[in-house]
């Protein structure tokens, strides 16, 4: 076979290509770096990218933060400066390697725009003016305002101690939390929202409904696998990405589905691409579902010993004639497609239907989960080798707090068309527009939001814009000058990944193992870590807010009566700062050291990683791999006969929702003449919006196209590189046109992260579209998450 | 001394670039789209919506190939390509005159002007970083996600590389030419 890979053709006709000339941003940069930093110690690099050196280098274990797999890796520290980020082997999740982001990570510690110091607003809110101010001033004005805003001790005493007016929201992280600590047990609000409900809540939830586990999955041993709307390629998840094309096109997974609307990476890697319309998926596993009870393929002995509900379930599938001819015309995959699956997944020896692992894209996703959950028990590969996995989690002691009971603290209030609200984490979009329309049962006034990004991350941004101008208090916490942060009063500027320790986590399943990061440089500028943040914040307010507590609160005062004013206030947990007592690193060892020893803690501390036996277990095997456990000693199957497949979810019946996941004609895939339907999704280079204005990332993807058909693109006289308008009901953004084959004539896809409007970004603002302004906020009715893929656009060029 | 190659489990490749970025972080490779040593060359998928051709649709990473018979040493009027004891082409900068013979030698299109020292560049096996420290891999083959690529010695029959081109059926990129490429797809 002989491939012709020219760098001209490769630079001339790919996505590759650097539309705005790659040479002058990075030269820009080169030369603009120094002007812009002004610390001493820790030292800044000159240049963007660092020459390693042969001498001396610190190695320092970390966990990498540019997006939610916390892969392990060693920081190579020389003289101060973090010069290159290596893969720690150590870590069975993250299987001994980095990412392109992972590798990019050096860029988010330097990046020029980083905020450096705390900022005040001085100008309108969203105006982009602030004011740099020191820390304690950041705290007071917090607490007491200033003449642009209200602080918290005023807003809680109009509000009479009812903490419930404030609202706040975080991204994933080791941080998190700290700061769910902070201002959800100790400052008492329960109006919480967080990239759950924009994010893989159905997923999650359906899979747990039905089997009890969000399970992992065994690529080295399955051999049959369809990986529908979840794009491992480009949305690297680990150990799945790594472990899943390692077997693909033939070499142990004889036949790898991908169904997907988009030809992605991933549909690349697939033996057979199916291209299904947007949120037709449920019809596709009903019609697969239909075929194995037709033709009695499934298991029916594992059925029978674990299922639930399971013969209505039967019944329900074959009186309801979910037939691939009738499947066909509304997902858009041939039937005898679908026939060939269900016999060649049934037929298998270890199939797998991946959980996949991504936002929700349509109303009914929370069935669809159901409904593959079921697919995959019928073949009976679960909780086994080969096949989903319940695994063996590492526990790790729960953490206490002594949170304070706030009497006048009312519920949250984001239920409205929502059968199921969560209490945890709520629904981001029910919670904003309740608060726009005016349904709020009580005034909510403040927001606190730390590492989270709802102005590029929620749907429609309009109205998160104003949303967020309602409020009377915002405070942010972040690494920089997010599209959010804008909104904010008070900005708190945080250390970035690789300058903290953070909270020790375990993870489980297959190959279970606790990890640490731990800081390999200073925080630079005048940033903090979060958790010294929290404390420090929690010392400034206690007592003031405890004054005001103490005013309304009824019981408060009786305990004060009965016991004393400074004995209620440290043990009932008023004392909002002890949390924070030890810091991160000195709290992680007492941890580790009383659940696994203290050789564990040697090991963990040097590490970075440790899981019993590690010394005993670990190897490398060859230059690129290693053995975290013996086969032997893999949790491949921990449930015995506590295995449930619920078919029939009864308690889903009280509230108006399907108890076994059926399909209904409103979900039908259409779009009006004239318009396209807009799909988004990820590329293996970008994290959401926080990886937008890293040089070297940006340097990789210039910006994100809109991905058009291009027979439809040639019609409507558009070429790649041509500006277009692309316009919702809810809004408008311009980006340029890739046209491809890939997609579909009616669809347009574009990444998701883009088109960022802070201009404290340099690279990042401005340029390409934020998908969150077009999309409209359609919600699924189960929990309230976000439906990312339910919005009809128009397309013009400019 | 030794005689390095690379072999490139290719079918493993995701084009996510990870080797692009830890090569750009290790040897401090300018940025910029035309500033790289190594890369991945992407075949378009061919075929007309919905019916794609997949197999068309191909991931090749892709580098200086480290020619056992290199045009590019051949050509170079000043001696600043050279093969070093290892077998690695390698660029003497304080040599180069950047006449660009090199870079329109190369049937791989692997070098490129580095704007710093107005010299050519390329992959070195990352042998001023990390083999100079000791190390035993290139920054490609450590960070990559998949484990597409195997770096190590040919003339060592017991190492990984040996091993897996006498077990593996394998091509290199334009044989024909006679370069002697000492990167190695496997199939």
């Amino acid at each position: 076979m002989e491939v012709e890979v020219s760098r001209r053709r490769f630079l001339g006709g790919t996505v590759a290509m650097t539309i705005f000339g790659g040479a002058a941003v990075s030269t820009g940069l080169l030369s603009g770096g120094e002007e812009k930093h002004n610390s001493s110690s820790p030292r800044i690099p000159k240049t963007v990218t660092t020459k390693t050196g042969t001498g001396e280098a610190e190695k320092v274990p970390f966990l990498c933060g540019m997006c939610v797999n916390k892969c392990a890796g060693y920081a190579r520290v020389e003289d101060g400066i973090i010069t290159k980020l290596d893969p720690n082997p150590h870590f069975p999740k993250s299987r001994n390697m980095l990412c392109p982001r992972g590798n990019a990570g050096i860029q988010t510690t330097y990046d020029p725009d980083r905020l450096k110091y705390p900022l005040i607003r001085v100008g309108e809110r969203g105006s982009g003016k602030f004011k740099r101010i020191s820390w304690e001033e950041a705290y007071d004005a917090i607490l007491n305002g200033t003449d642009k805003f209200k602080g918290l001790k005023q807003i809680l005493d109009e509000e009479k101690d009812n903490r419930a007016t404030i609202g706040y929201c975080n991204g994933e992280g080791l941080s998190k939390e700290g700061f769910e600590t902070l201002v959800g047990q100790k400052l008492g609000s329960p109006n919480y929202v967080d990239e759950v409900s924009i994010c893989l809540e159905t997923a999650g939830a359906g899979f747990f409904a039905t089997l009890g586990v969000y399970p992992e999955i065994d690529f080295e041993h399955a051999d049959y696998l369809i990986i529908s709307g979840a794009n491992r390629a480009e949305a690297i998840i680990t150990p799945d990405t790594q472990d899943m094309f390692k077997h693909t096109k033939r070499r142990g997974i004889k036949k790898t589905v991908c169904i997907d609307p988009r030809f992605t990476n991933t549909a690349a890697k697939a033996d057979k691409w199916l291209p299904v319309n947007p949120g037709t998926d449920l019809a596709f596993v009903l019609a697969l579902t239909w075929v194995v009870f037709n033709e009695n393929l499934q298991n029916e002995a594992f059925m029978k010993k674990y299922g639930v509900g399971y013969e209505e379930y039967k019944q329900h599938i074959l009186s309801h004639k979910y037939t691939p001819e009738w499947a066909e015309p509304i997902c858009g995959i041939k039937a005898k497609d679908i026939y060939t699956i269900a016999r060649e997944f049934m037929q298998a020896e270890a199939p797998v239907y991946y959980p996949g692992r991504r936002s929700v894209f349509s109303p009914n996703d929370y069935q669809l989960r159901r409904a593959m959950a079921i697919f995959q028990a019928l073949s009976g590969n679960i909780d086994k080798k080969g096949g989903y996995i319940y695994g063996n989690p590492i526990m790790l002691p729960p953490e206490y707090v002594n949170a304070p009971i706030y009497d006048q603290a009312k519920e949250r209030f984001d239920t409205e068309g929502i059968a199921f609200p969560t209490l945890k984490s709520g629904s981001w979009i029910v919670f904003r527009n309740m608060v726009l329309e005016g349904k709020n049962p009580y005034p909510l006034r403040v927001m606190f939001m730390r590492k989270h990004n709802p102005m590029m991350s929620v749907p429609n941004s309009a109205k998160t814009a104003e949303f967020l101008k309602k409020m009377d208090l915002n405070v942010m916490i972040d690494i920089l000058p997010s599209d959010t942060a804008m909104y904010a009063d008070v900005i708190l500027p945080e250390a970035s990944y690789l300058e903290r320790t953070s909270p020790v986590k375990a993870y489980g399943f297959l190959e279970p193992a606790v990890v640490m990061r731990k800081a390999a440089i200073k925080p630079l500028y005048e940033t903090k870590e979060p958790e010294v943040i929290y404390k420090e914040l929690a010392e400034k307010l206690a007592k003031p807010l405890f004054e005001i507590s103490k005013k309304y609160d009824k019981d408060l005062q009786e305990q004060i009566k009965l016991r004393g004013e400074k004995k209620v206030f440290e043990e009932d947990g008023w004392n909002l700062a002890d949390a924070w007592e030890l810091p991160v690193y000195e709290k992680n060892k007492e941890i580790i050291e009383k659940a696994f020893g203290p050789k564990a803690w040697e090991i963990l501390d040097e590490k970075g990683v440790y899981y019993p036996h590690m010394e005993e277990y670990f190897k490398q095997l060859n230059p690129n791999e290693y053995q975290y456990y013996p086969k032997s000693k893999k949790f491949y199957s921990t449930m015995g006969d506590k295995k449930r497949v619920v078919c029939k979810f009864d308690r889903l019946a009280t509230r108006g929702i399907d108890p076994m996941p059926t399909w209904h004609d409103e979900w039908k895939f259409s779009v009006p003449e004239g318009k396209f339907r807009l799909i988004t999704g990820r590329h293996a280079q970008f994290t959401q919006s926080g990886t937008t204005n890293n040089a070297m990332l940006r340097d990789l993807i210039p910006t994100n196209y809109l991905w058009i058909n291009k027979r439809t693109a040639k019609k409507m006289g558009i070429e790649f590189g041509d500006k277009v308008e692309i316009k919702s009901e809810v809004g408008k953004g311009q980006l340029l046109a890739y046209p491809t084959e890939k997609i579909a004539p009616n669809q347009v896809f574009m990444l998701h992260g883009f088109g960022s409007q802070s201009e404290g970004l340099e690279l990042a603002y401005g340029n390409g579209c934020n998908d969150a302004a077009i999309i409209k906020d359609d919600f699924e009715p189960v929990f309230g998450a976000a439906v990312m893929h339910s919005t009809n656009v128009e397309i013009r060029k400019v | 001394m030794a005689r390095y190659g690379m072999a490139l489990d290719y079918k493993n490749c995701i084009n996510c670039k990870a080797c692009e970025v830890a090569c750009k972080e290790e040897n401090g490779v300018l940025l910029g789209a035309d500033k790289h040593r190594i890369w991945v060359g992407v075949n378009e998928v061919e075929g007309e919506w919905p019916l794609l051709d997949i197999v068309s649709s191909t991931f090749l990473p892709s580098q200086c190939q480290h020619c056992d018979n290199a045009p590019c040493q051949e050509v170079c009027p000043t001696h600043a390509t050279y093969y070093d004891e290892n077998g690695v082409v390698r660029v003497d900068s304080n040599k180069c005159i950047l006449c660009s013979y090199c870079m329109n030698a190369c049937p791989y299109d692997a070098r490129y002007v580095d704007d710093r020292t107005m010299t050519v560049d390329k992959c070195t096996f990352c042998s001023d970083t990390r083999l100079a420290r000791g190390e035993t891999t290139t920054a490609c083959q450590n960070t990559c996600p998949t484990k597409v690529r195997t770096f190590g010695d040919l003339d060592d029959p017991e190492s990984e590389i040996s091993i897996l081109l006498k077990t593996r059926e394998h091509f290199s990129l334009k044989s024909h030419l006679g370069t002697k490429p000492k990167l190695f797809y496997l199939t």
